[in-house]
């Protein structure tokens, strides 16, 4: 039983490679661009998803990680000449370092007070960058090269970007499945149900809850640095308090604490503002706001758990 | 499974991913065609990005004035009995960013990449556009009229020849203030109000340009940031330092704020204004809040004409800018400037096209953007959009104004913006 659900799972990775491999032959370069975006969306829902989703705290401050972590790669590139494709690496680490940082002082709030306590974080990001103009560039951020591919890989930029992102995507994708189907999952699990019950069956809530904002905000880096690299920009106002907005909305529409709804938060977050946009340029927000709350009141599991519901019947017999 | 093969199946597929595009690729294909992208016999797409919705769509009126305008080119015969230019007629894509560059990025690609249009025009936002400004140039799509006044867009034309400015700098603008200080009060004491970005730091460097040895006369500088909405604190330390003289160099919404706390703390210095945010839909919020005491003789600088002001009541520009507003963008507030600073710009991009020739290429519209001399109706009599092959700034003259009564009035001539004149 456990060898067939397996099966199952890798089967959908391998279709998930196979469709994200041959997309761009398909595709324009635009869309391609766009798709990038989804990408970046993904890993930073993704993460989102580990810390909310499994070990139940909820961030509304993820845009700053990824601040953090495309200031990271700007820097690098900027004033130290890096290659931007070795700075994804550090962006993660430097913005994973942050997140368990913060970790230890998100272990005094639960609940609403760690959303504020996060937002807040979101809220004072623009104002701190504009503190170090001279390492941020201040209001007026920082102008980087154009991506181009490396290596002399016979590829457009746009699609370079998409084939970066995308693998880097999976790559963590894999990563997060191979951490929540074991021990570190059920830790988080046993936390979000109930802290007292966690605890008493040996589970080390400081050491998990500050582990789950590491992981978290490392990925929310890696999809800055990844932004920070497709607009080949930074400046404060690419990082507005909207964007963690964003992505919590994106985690949920796709399913808290389930991963095969994170594609469709993603792509959500990505093109619902565009047709919002051209159904009334004057009132996107209203459009999305609409939409939004269609989707949690018919869908309050998101997206997984619509897959789930539709899937059953062929997933029952396996 | 055991989970040596489960790691050998992840490694397999994530090489794949990254092996395939080596594979199945596609190459950078050159786009050179027989007419530049955007163009049919029959239509030219120009496109751009504004804040339409967010914490500034406030500017959004910009793009609605120049949909306006292309409308009216498009409806009316041209002096060759053809609609639109050359028979050709304007499809006008604007698109809405947010103010944030990394939806500016997505856009400027779509405009260029899916909806191919032929230059943008008119896109809002110094940050904004620069962080397309190296794209739009690589793939040498003209980037025309820029809606932002920092100096690099008419200073740095070598190193990106496909853009070009509109507005007179706000380097100029500050320099205009600080003259205008030492001709009329030498004695002064200045206070300055600014944000903390190289907006406010451009109009502080020309105002410190403008005093000459007079800067030291500067006695308070308080910064404020963009995002933020009080100015309450810094008006208090302005006020006490005894500052007779007291420059604004901040965006609208803060503009507004400081014009009342300095007329509730009963504070009346001589106010110069940036004329960012002196337009008379946002300082009329401050005398409808403050009444004329708190708005009444503030000076500023413009080079456009105030729909708001009577005194245009039968120019022909300003009678084809409320005819123009009325048919083709009637939600809008007929006495907004920046609808007609939208149409202004509008005008300018016909002029530029009609310039370049009934076959234009992006390359022939860049050059035609270079010897550009004429009067455009919205703009101040006298004010000559002008440039040359080293002369990318397209206006700048300028003159100062006072508010009274509800009322922006010109004073003085026509200030040549930079040293030199031309």
């Amino acid at each position: 039983m456990a060898g067939r659900r397996l099966a199952v799972r890798l089967a959908g990775l391998g279709l998930a490679v196979a469709v994200v491999a041959l997309l761009p032959r398909l595709i324009s370069e635009y869309r391609a661009f766009q798709l990038t975006y989804v990408g970046i969306y993904f890993i930073a829902i993704l993460g989102l998803n580990i810390l909310t989703g499994y070990s139940g705290q909820i961030s509304l401050g993820h845009g700053a990680f990824m601040a953090l972590g495309a200031y990271t790669t700007a820097v690098l590139t900027f004033h130290a000449g890096w290659r931007d494709l070795w700075t994804i690496p550090v962006a993660g680490l430097v913005a994973g370092a942050a997140g368990f940082l913060f970790g230890f002082p998100a272990l005094r709030f639960s609940g609403v007070y760690l959303a504020l306590a996060t937002f807040a974080v979101a809220v004072a990001t623009p104002s701190v960058l504009k503190r170090f103009p001279g390492l941020t560039g201040g209001s007026g951020g920082l102008v980087l090269d154009l991506p181009v591919a490396p290596f002399g890989l016979p590829l457009s930029p746009s699609d370079w970007l998409y084939y970066l992102t995308w693998a880097i995507a999976l790559v963590l994708l894999t990563a997060a499945w191979l951490l929540l189907r074991g021990r570190v999952g059920r830790a988080f699990r046993a936390i979000r149900s109930s802290e007292v019950a966690a605890v008493s069956s040996g589970v080390n809530l400081a050491a998990y809850k500050t582990f789950a904002f590491g992981v978290s905000a490392a990925y929310a880096g890696v999809a800055g640095s990844l932004l920070a690299i497709a607009i080949a920009f930074v400046n404060p106002d690419t990082f507005p308090v909207s964007l963690s907005i964003l992505i919590l909305t994106g985690a949920v529409v796709g399913g808290l604490g389930a991963l095969v709804g994170v594609a469709i938060g993603a792509l959500f977050i990505e093109f619902l503002p565009i047709y919002a946009a051209d159904v009334s340029n004057q009132a996107p927000a209203v459009i999305y706001g609409v939409v939004l709350i269609a989707v949690m009141f018919l869908l309050p599991t998101g997206a997984a758990g619509l897959l789930r519901r539709l899937l059953f019947p062929v997933t029952r017999r396996l | 499974m055991s989970k040596k093969l489960l790691l050998a199946a992840v490694v397999a597929l994530t090489s794949l991913t990254v092996a395939l595009p080596g594979a199945f690729g596609k190459t950078a294909a050159g786009t050179t065609t027989a007419a530049d992208p955007g163009l049919t016999a029959r239509t030219i797409t120009l496109g751009g990005t504004f804040p339409l919705s967010g914490p500034v769509s406030r500017y959004a009126p910009i793009a609605f004035g120049m949909k306006a305008y292309f409308s009216y080119i498009n409806a009316r015969r041209g002096n060759d009995g053809k609609r639109g230019v050359y028979g050709r007629q304007i499809i006008w894509k604007f698109v809405d960013d947010q103010y944030n560059p990394a939806q500016t990025v997505q856009l400027t690609r779509q405009l260029v990449e899916q909806d191919r249009v032929f230059a943008t025009v008119g896109a809002l936002g110094t940050e904004h556009q620069q962080a397309v400004q190296s794209y739009l140039n690589q793939r040498k799509v003209p980037q025309l009229l820029v809606s932002t006044g920092a100096a690099t867009w008419g200073r740095d034309y070598q190193k990106n020849p496909y853009s070009v400015g509109w507005q007179p700098d706000y380097i100029s603008e500050g320099r205009l203030y600080g003259q205008h200080i030492v001709q009329t009060k030498p004695d002064a004491k200045i206070g300055i109000l600014f944000q903390n970005d190289d907006y406010g730091r451009d109009y502080i460097e020309g105002l410190e340009a403008g005093l000459g040895a007079r800067r030291s006369q500067i006695i308070e500088r308080q910064g404020v940031e963009s995002t933020s909405t009080d100015v309450r604190a810094q008006l208090a330390r302005l006020r006490a330092s005894g500052a007779d003289t007291f420059a604004i160099f901040v965006t609208p919404t803060l503009a507004i704020g400081a014009l009342v706390v300095a007329d509730a703390l009963n504070w009346r210095p001589q106010i110069y204004l940036n004329s960012v945010s002196a337009t008379d839909s946002f300082i009329g919020v401050a005398t409808a809040r403050g009444g004329n005491d708190a708005t009444d003789g503030v000076i500023s600088a413009t080079y456009l004409k105030d729909p708001a002001n009577p005194k245009w009541a039968n120019d022909a520009g300003m009678k084809q800018f409320k005819r123009l507003q009325a048919k083709y963008y009637p939600q809008g507030n007929p006495n907004d400037q920046l609808i007609l600073y939208g149409m202004a710009k509008a005008q300018t991009t016909v002029q530029i096209l009609l310039l370049a020739g009934k076959n234009p290429t992006r390359a022939s519209v860049l050059r035609a953007a270079q010897r550009l001399n004429f009067v455009n109706p919205f703009l101040l009599p006298g004010v000559r959009v002008k440039t040359s092959a080293t002369d990318r700034f397209l206006i700048s003259q300028q003159t100062l104004l006072r508010h009274q009564n509800g009322t922006w009035n010109e004073f003085g001539n026509l200030i040549e913006g930079r040293p030199g004149g031309r």
